[in-house]
């Protein structure tokens, strides 16, 4: 069985020659199925920018990077996109929901752009809302939402499409820290349900949660650590 | 197609307008005014087209083939074949019509003459009209009193008038002619009808240009010729056709000269003319109008694509987050695009067709203050929302495009 994540002397330099800013610069990460993993380091550490590149957001300088088996780090623009779509679910700090579309419709949208059928979308997003505890908020706009309910449609929305792994960034940073335990405590229930997920912070008491902290320094993995 | 991505896109673009109302108004306006000043044009010249073909409606009908007398440049002597030509004359007019009797549904025959005209209320020198087969009814005219000559009055050059309104007027100002005695020239003839007031104004502000039509004193072409026109030959000098189908009309057209030539020795002293071949003329070059009016709706849609662009660059800033969490769930370029196209299309059509209520809107105002009534021909509807819709297409590609590339990642850190 080969691991969600594997990568190789993955390296990310911004700008040329003289002004080049090395933002990572070799890391060698490997990610087993169901992990649970905490991806920790101070602002400027380099940890947003891996997190991008495995997210297929980026692509790297150099280095290889196989997300589920698949090498991806040559792959276009579609392409990544489609990876993204099917095998990522994303969680962001400022939740990033649509303002204009309901919370089902912002459920659907992955399954949109995957191509599943209007029924067969709608039915899912209600299961999804339900797995996150608000089924009863389908119709609604996200302004109408508390944070912690707007970050709950987020991981439903992040959820659409099964994917292998679930990338959150600071997803707990916007809010209070009751609501903010209570999303945590979600995440545990999908990483018991088997879900792969990691889990970007600054936070440690957050990173914690994790069977397993990696922390980023200067664009190197400085310490690994497994719970 | 209708049930996916699709239909998902249009609803969004229809929710994104309607939350952006003063906005979507602002970006449409280009489209609205650009589809109202070319349909407001069009209108214009289909109105004027539809009058104009009213006129010759008016007029006795397109479907006719006039002949009329012309003259032949001479130079030295005329030749003998010259000398020996008739002209224009009754006996042309009846072989014509035998060359295909199918094709010919009518003919008219006009022999003109002056003479001095007398009733007991007036004494004037006038034009007296000879006139012969269908003439009323090729020329427009409709009996309002009284009756039409009938054949065999022709055939026996009766003693007959019918008059126009003016011409009632003045020679029997009480009304009341028909059955009355006028004497033409040294001939006593008696009114045995009197047509209907001809009235027919271009714009309603405009003078009767049927006024002269009125002045009519018509009597038998037989009468004209025996009595006035000394003219064994029956000489005319008017002939016309009534030919209803197209295709037989240019047939008959190209026979009928041939028939003309041979009997006029050869001599080409007759013009032909095709009124409804000559008006569709007329009117193709009238669409120079079409074209400016055309050009000014361009150079309108141009200054609103433009506006329209910037409005769309600007907004796309607000929205580059959005972009970019539809990338990173999965969104490809393409599909992103097609989401910023299918706004921008739905804007142009809603905004395309407020621009044709406006539209009519200015039609009905300017048609209205220069007195023809409004007519819009379907083709004027289509042509400018076809046109607006091409250049809401290409204006609505750079923002699309723009926001097609941009990078996943840059979109979503963008503040």
């Amino acid at each position: 069985m080969h691991p969600i994540i594997d990568t190789h002397g993955l390296t990310k330099t911004y700008g040329s020659n003289g002004a080049a800013v090395h933002a990572l610069r070799g890391i060698d990460l490997t990610i087993e199925r169901g992990e649970f993993v905490a991806l920790i380091g101070p602002s400027g550490s380099g940890k947003s920018t891996l997190m991008a590149i495995l997210g297929c957001l980026d692509k790297p300088t150099e280095g290889t990077y196989a997300l589920d088996g698949e090498r991806v780090e040559g792959l276009s623009g579609r392409e990544l996109a489609q990876i993204r779509n099917d095998k990522i679910g994303f969680v962001f700090q400022q939740y990033n929901l649509l303002p204009k579309a309901s919370v089902v419709r912002n459920v659907e949208l992955p399954m949109l752009y995957a191509g599943v059928g209007r029924r067969e979308r709608r039915q899912r997003a209600q299961e999804l809302l339900e797995r996150v505890g608000i089924p009863e908020k389908a119709k609604v706009l996200p302004a109408a939402l508390s944070g912690g309910q707007r970050q709950r449609v987020a991981v439903a929305r992040a959820l659409a499409n099964r994917p292998a792994l679930l990338l959150a960034d600071e997803p707990t940073g916007a809010l209070d820290s009751k609501t903010g335990h209570e999303v945590l405590e979600l995440f545990a229930d999908l990483h018991r349900q088997g879900n792969t997920i990691i889990i970007v912070t600054h936070d440690l008491s957050i990173a914690a949660m994790a069977q397993r902290q990696v922390e980023i320094h200067d664009g190197l993995i400085k310490i690994e650590e497994a719970a | 197609m209708f049930d996916g991505a699709f239909r998902e896109r249009v609803l969004n673009s229809w929710v994104e307008m309607r939350e952006n109302l003063t906005r979507s108004v602002l970006q449409s306006l280009g489209v609205i005014l650009g589809v109202a000043s070319v349909l407001g044009g069009m209108s214009i010249s289909d109105s004027m087209r539809k009058r104009s073909m009213e006129l010759y409606v008016r007029m006795g009908g397109l479907d006719k083939l006039n002949v009329r007398q012309s003259a032949v440049v001479r130079e030295g002597a005329p030749t003998a074949l010259q000398m020996a030509n008739l002209g224009l004359r009754t006996a042309d007019a009846a072989e014509g019509e035998g060359m295909d009797t199918s094709a010919v549904s009518g003919i008219s025959l006009r022999k003109d003459a002056r003479a001095r005209v007398r009733s007991p209320y007036a004494d004037q020198e006038r034009e007296i009209r000879g006139i012969g087969g269908d003439f009323l009814a090729l020329d427009g005219y409709e009996v309002d009193q009284g009756r039409d000559f009938s054949a065999h009055d022709i055939d026996t050059a009766a003693p007959i008038a019918i008059l126009g309104t003016e011409a009632v007027a003045v020679f029997f100002p009480n009304g009341d002619a028909v059955g009355r005695t006028l004497r033409i020239g040294d001939t006593q003839v008696q009114v045995v009808g009197v047509l209907k007031e001809r009235v027919f104004r271009f714009r309603s502000s405009n003078g009767n240009m049927f006024r002269w039509r009125n002045r009519i004193i018509a009597l038998p072409t037989t009468l004209v010729a025996r009595r006035f026109e000394g003219d064994q030959y029956h000489r005319v000098d008017r002939m016309a056709f009534r030919i209803r189908n197209l295709d037989a009309m240019a047939k008959f057209t190209k026979g009928l000269s041939s028939l003309l030539k041979a009997n006029h020795r050869q001599q080409v002293d007759f013009r032909l003319d095709d009124v409804g071949a000559r008006v569709r003329k007329q009117q193709s070059q009238g669409n120079v109008y079409d074209v400016i009016f055309m050009l000014s709706g361009f150079l309108s849609l141009i200054g609103g694509g433009i506006v329209n662009v910037n409005i769309q660059m600007a907004t796309l800033k607000e929205r580059i987050r959005e972009v970019g969490v539809k990338m990173a769930i999965g969104a490809p370029g393409r599909e992103v695009f097609k989401e910023f196209m299918t706004e921008a299309l739905l804007l142009t059509a809603v905004g395309s067709l407020a621009g044709l209520v406006i539209g009519v809107g200015f039609s009905k105002i300017i048609t209205a203050s220069i007195g023809v009534p409004l007519h819009i021909d379907p083709k004027s509807f289509v042509s400018a929302y076809a046109l607006a819709a091409v250049f809401g297409f290409v204006f609505a590609l750079f923002p699309a495009w723009k926001a097609s590339r941009l990078s996943p990642m840059e979109a979503l850190r963008y503040e």
